[in-house]
């Protein structure tokens, strides 16, 4: 039949979702809230039960907790049904529930056909609202997660690997400082009970929001509402953030393994958010310099497109992950951001010359701002692209929870209004107010990572080799240049581990 | 009612109520279907759903028509070059058209087709995105610089996924499980023939001859427009498109006579793989083999199955367990994937598999899972009708395969009459051991 398009081992993935906190402005603190979305006649519902806990939550040395907790709901049965008896009635819906947590919020999803609402409903009510905490199910789901960590994410994913060697390095001592799924040595010491105290703690009325949206009846909220009252009222404290901690110049990890590609991933934390009036802007300059997977990234044109380098070169100004096709998936909102440079992996011989030419475009961009030409183009982009966001029932009831978190009625309402507006002189004052070059987080996977970091702190010229061998003149001389870029990367800045070690511990490997 | 029934009712009530035939047929749409003189096949669907248009082209050609040796990747390799641009529209203008449509636009090579869309909001856009894409397809240009560099991208794709076992397992078992059709490689193709592709100017040149044809292509185009406002523009711009006449004879494989195996030492810590292989039939909308094989996997391997539960859930010897059988226009294999948690349980595991096989060759299946199933199916089948991009996706791998949408109501048609009995005799004639191929990863030692 026909295949999934979603890969088999995505299965595996406990690469963190997030959520929102959603505001819950249409009910007083400590009680459960509603994103409804009505669609008469549309024969499909869709639910996001979002619940204001992440990782960030996770208490002290017990990091994986939020996901291992939410995981037995997800994936492990409720007090009446085993999973296997939660799949048989699952299984001919074509319906399954899905887990997602971020750093702030965690997210069950599913969709299912309005003839099956009340069935599926039901069941769901129960695995959230009454688990059944068995100990087989915890031991499955703990060893899943220990896998992730232990072997899945340091071996078998390196571009995700880069990216969460950059969290790790942005977020030491910061709540966000750890894998959703933990770290190993804490994870192992997680028991059953800690699990059940957690959900008691934290699975309060004030922290859910109920997400529903498609052909439901009208009275379908009010009897969530009264299901979801047999949880206690309060909610999670809010969240005390320490400020972010930018990079005193250019910040090197470097994980070590065997592997002919490298793959890289940069970035600083950033003080805005979509929240911000600076966003929009800032919006217009991401999408020209990195727009995620389209050739409007000027970093593709010049790494991927001019030079062959790799596969793609990106770039974000907030936490963004991959939704349906190629649009960022809902969410994932978070009260701090970064600005990111997703690098995808080149071959090692060239790792020195493109690190050096992505530094060198985001200094170009700092220094030289955007072009009137390139911003007219990003501003269009972006002015028609968004209007495709938005496609099933789910993505809709994800966006208006993501506008009710940074404080809109509707957030791409509010981008098509906005967008027109931006100025290119706007563009390239939030360019200069929120971009640096030369304070940089910059995680690299890679083999023979002493030799690198030697080239690096002694500013080797780095020739870039190609298999192509009449390129272009005008690109032979920029090379010339890039190649010998001076880098400022001071030697006590550059620490290499196996990768094998990373996320066994909090916070970064100390055995270097 | 009737679940199949009452299934293409609701059918034909997702969102666009005015499109649909009242009828059993899961595949509810009014479609039309024209071809040009050039053998250039129309097949549109307008739909009440406001403002977005879905514009796919489908080109017949994918890692199957990689006969020749040397050649294997190429048909992903054509498709990176396809975005080069022409002489009337070079590449950055191309580029900026999009931008400034601010659509959503790639293309994707599979075993037996390269897909290309362009997915974009307003009915005003449609007959510049019709002249934009007909001008590449008729007019692509690129020189030999241009083709180094590209290939050089190919094998920068190659290794964003080098560090993922799951494909090196994958490569494997097809590399071993055929001897001689073009299956035997992945779309990405071999190392070796990716790091020659710089030299293969000329050969691109005749791949395009051979494939990039209109009697090798099929537009399909879902959303907001009009049918015949689509297919002026379509005349317009496409007539002056030449056939190819092309005829690709793929090499037949010869029968497996015995049991096939090898082992990938990967070469760190990762969890143990396994994966095994039968030969299969081809995609058909006729025979009932393909069809009840489907269903036999969902029934003995899905994750509401009797062995998931048990080597899942209850043992937790495996982190996944799923079958896949891909409908292929050539005969394929029909396989099953699990991840195990430790290298020393991969024989028990491959036993196990195995045992279910031989159970499900001397019982008969109940009739109650079997049509859970066909709900399944269905359901998830309706489930991808929701938005007007996903009925272009849905609808481009059929036609593919038999190149009009009425296939997936044949199909879905004979899901609804396959038997007990029916799954038993594919059981009996398609599991022989001397037909299996048993591939494995290790690494790390994870015992």
């Amino acid at each position: 039949m026909r295949e999934k398009i979603v890969s088999y081992f995505l299965s595996i993935l406990f690469i963190g979702v997030l959520f929102m906190t959603v505001s819950c402005k249409k009910e007083a603190p400590g009680k459960l809230s509603f994103e409804t979305l009505p669609l008469e006649g549309n024969p499909l519902v869709s639910f996001r039960i979002l619940v204001k806990v992440g990782s960030a939550n996770d208490p002290a040395d017990k990091e994986g907790l939020t996901q291992l907790t939410f995981s037995m709901l997800a994936n492990g049965g409720s007090e009446k049904m085993s999973l296997r008896e939660i799949k048989k009635i699952f299984y001919p819906m074509a319906t399954s529930v899905r887990l997602r947590v971020d750093k702030e919020m965690s997210v069950f999803t599913a969709t299912v056909h309005i003839d099956n609402l009340e069935k599926f409903y039901n069941v769901f009510k129960d695995m959230l609202l009454d688990p059944g905490f068995r100990e087989e199910d915890f031991i499955r789901l703990k060893t899943n997660q220990l896998n992730f960590l232990e072997r899945t994410l340091v071996s078998n994913m390196d571009e995700q690997f880069g990216k969460e060697i950059l969290n790790l390095m942005m977020y030491e001592g910061h709540p966000y400082g750890h894998n959703e799924a933990g770290t190993v040595e804490n994870l192992k010491t997680l028991t059953l009970d800690d699990v059940k105290n957690f959900y008691k703690e934290n699975f309060l009325r004030g922290n859910i929001t109920i997400g529903i949206g498609g052909g439901y009846p009208s009275d379908f909220p009010l009897k969530i509402k009264e299901d979801f009252s047999v949880l206690p009222k309060g909610r999670t404290p809010a969240l005390s953030l320490p400020e972010q901690r930018m990079p005193e110049g250019l910040e090197v990890v470097i994980a070590e393994k065997k592997t002919p590609a490298t793959a890289i991933s940069m970035g600083f934390p950033i003080s805005i958010s979509k929240a911000d009036e600076d966003f929009f802007p800032l919006w217009i300059a991401c999408s020209h310099f990195g727009e995620h997977r389209q050739s409007l990234s000027h970093l593709y044109q010049k790494i991927r497109e001019e030079r062959g380098q790799n596969y793609g070169d990106y770039a974000y100004i907030e936490h963004f992950i991959q939704g349906r096709d190629k649009f960022p998936a809902t969410n994932y909102c978070r009260q701090q951001q970064y600005f990111s440079i997703w690098i995808r992996p080149l071959t090692n011989s060239n790792r020195h010359f493109v690190l050096r030419q992505a530094i060198r475009e985001v200094k170009k961009l700092v220094e030289e701002g955007i072009s009137e030409e390139r911003f007219k183009l990003a501003q269009e982009y972006l002015i028609n692209y968004t209007k495709l966001y938005i496609q099933t029932i789910s993505e809709r009831v994800g966006w208006k929870m993501d506008s009710s978190y940074y404080g809109y009625k509707d957030f791409l309402v509010e981008a098509q209004r906005k967008l027109p507006k931006i100025t290119i002189e706007d563009v390239n004052r939030v360019i200069k107010n929120y971009l640096n070059f030369d304070n940089l987080y910059i995680a690299i996977i890679t083999e023979d990572a002493e030799s690198l970091k030697d080239a690096l702190v002694a500013n080797m010229p780095s020739p870039i080799t190609y298999t192509n061998p009449n390129m272009p003149e005008e690109i032979l001389e920029e090379d010339l240049i890039i190649q010998t870029l001076p880098l400022e990367v001071q030697p006590e800045k550059v620490k290499t581990a196996p990768a094998s070690v990373f996320f066994k511990k909090l916070g970064l490997p100390q055995s270097y | 009612m009737n679940r199949f029934i009452a299934i293409a009712l609701f059918l034909s009530f997702v969102l666009f109520t005015s499109s649909v035939i009242l009828s059993s047929d899961i595949f509810p749409y009014k479609y039309k279907i024209e071809e040009l003189g050039n053998g250039f096949k129309v097949i549109s669907i307008p739909l009440d759903n406001p403002n977005i248009i879905s514009y796919y082209t489908i080109v017949r050609s994918g890692s199957r028509n990689e006969i020749e040796p040397g050649k294997s990747g190429f048909a992903h390799f054509f498709e990176h070059m396809m975005f080069k641009g022409t002489k009337n529209i070079p590449r950055p203008v191309y580029d900026d058209f999009l931008t400034q449509l601010g659509a959503g636009t790639n293309g994707y090579t599979t075993d037996d087709y390269t897909c290309y869309f362009v997915v974009f909001a307003g009915r005003e856009n449609l007959e510049s995105v019709v002249k934009t894409e007909a001008d590449r397809f008729i007019n692509l240009y690129y020189d030999e610089e241009m083709i180094k560099t590209e290939a050089s991208v190919i094998e920068g794709e190659y290794y964003s996924s080098v560090s993922n076992p799951s494909r090196r397992l994958f490569e494997l078992l097809r590399d071993t499980a055929f001897e001689k059709h073009s299956y035997k490689h992945t779309t990405l193709g071999y190392l070796e023939d990716i790091k020659d592709m710089p030299n293969q100017y000329k050969y691109s040149q005749l791949y395009k001859k051979r494939f990039y044809a209109p009697d090798n292509c099929i537009l399909l185009v879902v959303g907001d427009f009009d049918h015949a406002q689509l297919m002026e523009y379509v005349e317009t711009y496409y007539s002056g498109w030449e056939r190819s006449n092309y005829k690709l004879m793929t090499p037949e494989e010869p029968l497996q006579t015995e049991a096939k195996r090898a082992h990938y030492d990967w070469p760190s810590k990762s969890l143990a793989r396994l994966a095994i292989g039968f030969h299969g039939p081809a995609y058909s909308d006729e025979n009932v083999d393909k069809p009840a094989l489907d269903l036999l996997a969902q029934i003995a391997f899905s994750d509401a199955s009797s062995l998931y539960q048990k080597l899942v859930i209850e043992e937790q010897k495996c982190l996944t367990l799923r079958p896949n059988f891909a409908d292929r226009r050539d005969p394929y294999l029909l396989i099953f994937n699990s991840i195990v948690k430790k290298d020393k349980d991969l024989s028990y595991v491959e036993e196990e598999i195995f045992r279910e096989l031989e159970r499900l060759k001397n019982e008969l299946v109940s009739e109650d899972i079997l049509e859970d199933v066909k709900s399944n199916f269905k359901y998830s089948f309706a489930n991808e009708l929701g938005t007007t991009d996903g009925i272009a996706g849905a609808l481009a791998f059929y036609i593919n395969l038999a190149t009009e949408p009425g296939t997936i109501n044949k199909l879905f048609h004979l899901y609804e009459r396959v038997t007990p009995q029916d799954i038993q005799d594919v059981a009996k004639k398609y599991f022989k051991e001397t037909n299996s191929t048993v591939v494995t990863l290790t690494g790390g030692n994870s015992k």
